[in-house]
């Protein structure tokens, strides 16, 4: 009897111990880092309590700017990088010619790495030799050029557009994956007894597609909020500071400047805004699962 | 027959496992030299020092006991790369870096060696150039093996100034007049890229010492002047003015460095504030470096800074011994008179110049009359981020040329209240 209360145990500890030694002691490290001043080489760390908590929200004029702009791109990615992905999964879940070379193309920028995205599309925006701005003038909108990179306003979602095209890749293949588990009997009852196809898609797909949206929401999320390569790519967080997100803005303030401490603050931000959206959502969703 | 079978995984593993081990410690190359004889220096350098590979392997060819490992990054990269490495304390053996505040993180919190001896007992004095040394010493510490000095001033095309019968301006007004007379012509007046920050610097730093004077200037780089003075406030105004009249490529603040310099070489644009260094670069594009000149920006004193090979406090005194003799190496007369093409602006003394960079004479020779510290090794990183955001802001209009030097007298308060 005593045995079988601690084989439980011996079995997740050497998964305990990856996610412990992986996970939670760097995770609580950089709590601890958090309350320090400190430029990471130093033998000496000075403890300041909250106050690198403190300069990030009332004296940084980069760090509410970040956390909007983390916020803005969350939602572009639950709605269009999911909603294209979900669309393209349904177009190219049909039985359509070369639907399986549609299925790679779609799918190909998903695996090139953030670096290539951003050579690719900064090239693109060149306000000069651009492609778009070739564009537009060869299609007589001359007035519709810009310098898409360099305006604060657009910039950001100049930048997003290019992570929609590299983005979509990924919920579109497992929206298909889904798609493919559903049987095809409710669709055939549905439409004996005259269903249109938004109402089979609303009644039939959509619920049977719900544990594909549990993983596809958790995932984007996730991804979004920690997006980094292609900003610091595109734009190196300007123009004028205006495109940062918080991890490029945690990581100028931990490698540029050597402020660990206020760098790890920020971490905790992010972990902690992940941690208030994730846990609810996958609490609920997994609540109402049938799994 | 599933026992036996485990069984022999299980061991063909084992085999596996250990030959992997075993091939990392003291196997016999061919030629008889044991690799742990051989001691290997890891380097790290920016990507545009073309000559590297040929001196690494040179050396590499005629040392059994020493061999050299390089890896290349970007400009910003290998700022970024050498902070991280000081972090998880997995810097190299030795590294390139700048000069300044760029250098100086790494001297001040010990992570380089202490060169100030066997500089003394090797008699560098007479190998560099004396104000290379020092701007590679902190603290009354030599922390760096010098390497380059380099010059930074007005850059021009040839044919540009050739096709519009205008020569190089020998004043602010005329330097001003010619930037219209350009852009009237439809060429870009001034190739100067603002994503990276510290290329529009450069013309930051000499608008900054025109209107405020070399005191001024210096006193506000050792953060002991205000940065709130008309004089900087007229710089962003100047700034502000060129963005507005179309003097910088269209979406200046989006473009990089490369970007800029890369309509500078078929002289798409007239001008470009770059370093000794271009030369090379420009022959290394496949341009002729003989079709671009160099003129004084209206100011008396030239923009400087040295570059050097740190070497890691670290090291064993073996270790120690071998990147030192990587780094005289490296630096020698024989290696920069080889590769003098592209070696770039020699901190070492008594080498030949070669024809290929014809504008690195007249550069050095301005920089005589009097040098200034280039700002982004001048001022703590922190400040010159503000610096950066302050030159986009004032361009895009979200800040006015006050509000940007309030700006930068806050950024100075703010990093001295946390020092």
């Amino acid at each position: 009897m005593r045995t079988s209360a601690y084989k439980p145990w011996l079995f997740i500890l050497p998964a305990l111990a990856i996610y412990l030694t992986v996970i939670f002691i760097p995770s609580a490290y950089t709590l601890y880092l958090s309350f320090f001043s400190w430029n990471g080489v130093a033998p000496d760390k000075k403890f300041v309590g909250l106050k690198n908590y403190a300069e990030l929200l009332w004296n940084d004029t980069v760090f509410p700017k970040a956390l909007m702009n983390n916020l803005i791109w969350t939602l572009g990615s639950l709605t269009l990088i999911m909603g294209i992905g979900l669309m393209l999964a349904l177009m190219l879940n049909r039985k359509l010619k070369g639907r399986i070379l549609f299925r790679g193309l779609f799918y190909f920028p998903y695996v090139l790495s953030g670096i290539i995205v951003a050579t690719i599309w900064v090239w693109m925006y060149n306000p000069m030799q651009g492609f778009f701005n070739h564009a537009l003038e060869w299609l007589g909108l001359e007035n519709w050029t810009r310098a898409w990179l360099a305006e604060p306003k657009i910039a950001l979602y100049a930048v997003f557009l290019a992570a929609i095209w590299n983005g979509v890749g990924q919920p579109m293949v497992l929206f298909l994956a889904g798609l493919q588990t559903i049987p095809q009997d409710p669709y055939e009852a549905a439409i004996i007894d005259g269903a249109k196809p938004s109402q089979q898609f609303r009644f039939i797909t959509l619920p049977l597609l719900r544990e594909t949206f549990i993983i596809v929401v958790a995932i984007t999320m996730v991804s979004s909020m920690k997006v980094y390569d292609l900003i610091y790519a595109m734009t190196g967080g300007g123009p004028a500071e205006s495109t940062h997100v918080l991890a490029s803005w945690m990581y100028f303030q931990t490698f540029r400047f050597a402020n660990i401490g206020i760098g790890s603050a920020i971490s905790m931000f992010l972990i902690l805004i992940t941690m208030v959206v994730i846990i609810p959502y996958v609490y609920y969703t997994t609540k109402k699962s049938h799994v | 027959m599933k026992k036996p079978m485990k069984m022999m995984i299980g061991l063909l593993a084992s085999a596996v496992l250990a030959a992997g081990c075993s091939s990392q410690s003291g196997n016999t190359p061919e030629g008889g030299v044991s690799r742990s004889e051989t001691t290997t220096v890891s380097l790290w350098i920016i990507d545009d020092q073309l000559w590297i590979d040929g001196a690494v392997e040179d050396f590499n060819n005629a040392h059994d006991d020493i061999r050299i490992e390089v890896s290349k990054y970007g400009v910003d990269p290998l700022k970024e790369a050498l902070k991280v490495a000081a972090n998880s304390k997995t810097l190299p053996d030795m590294w390139f870096t700048w000069g300044g505040s760029l250098g100086s993180f790494y001297a001040e919190n010990g992570l380089t060696a202490d060169l100030t001896a066997i500089a003394a007992e090797r008699n560098w004095s007479d190998k560099y150039n004396q104000a290379a040394i020092d701007m590679s010493t902190y603290g009354g510490k030599l922390s760096g093996i010098p390497y380059h000095l380099n010059a930074v001033d007005m850059w021009y095309a040839k044919d540009v100034y050739e096709q519009l019968k205008l020569t190089p301006p020998t004043s602010f007004e005329d330097f001003e007049g010619q930037l219209q007379t350009i852009q009237n012509n439809g060429i870009v007046p001034l190739a100067l890229g603002g994503k990276n920050g510290w290329h529009l610097m450069r013309l930051t730093e000499q608008l900054i010492e025109y209107f405020g004077g070399a005191e001024l200037h210096d006193k506000l780089s050792r953060l002991e002047a205000s940065w709130n003075d008309p004089a900087v406030v007229q710089t962003f105004e100047k700034l502000k003015e060129y963005s507005d009249k179309g003097y910088f490529p269209k979406g200046h603040v989006a473009i990089d460095q490369a970007e800029a310099i890369n309509m500078f070489y078929p002289s798409a644009a007239a001008m470009s504030v770059e370093g000794t260094w271009l030369d090379r670069n420009i022959t290394a594009a496949g341009f002729d470096a003989n079709n671009f000149g160099v003129f004084k920006f209206p100011t008396e004193r030239s923009s400087v800074f040295a570059e050097m090979f740190q070497i890691n406090a670290d090291l064993d005194d073996a270790k120690l011994a071998a990147a030192i003799t990587v780094g005289e190496y490296l630096t020698s007369i024989d290696v920069v008179n080889k590769y003098n093409d592209t070696y770039g602006t020699p901190a070492t003394l008594n080498v030949a110049f070669s024809d290929n960079m014809p504008n690195v004479e007249p550069l050095l020779d301005m920089a005589t009359k009097g040098g200034f510290l280039i700002m982004d090794q001048a001022l703590p990183q922190e400040v010159v981020q503000k610096l950066f955001e302050a030159q986009d802001k004032v361009a895009l209009d979200e800040w006015t040329p006050q509000q940007a030097a309030e700006a930068m007298e806050k950024a100075v308060n703010d990093y001295k209240g946390r020092s």
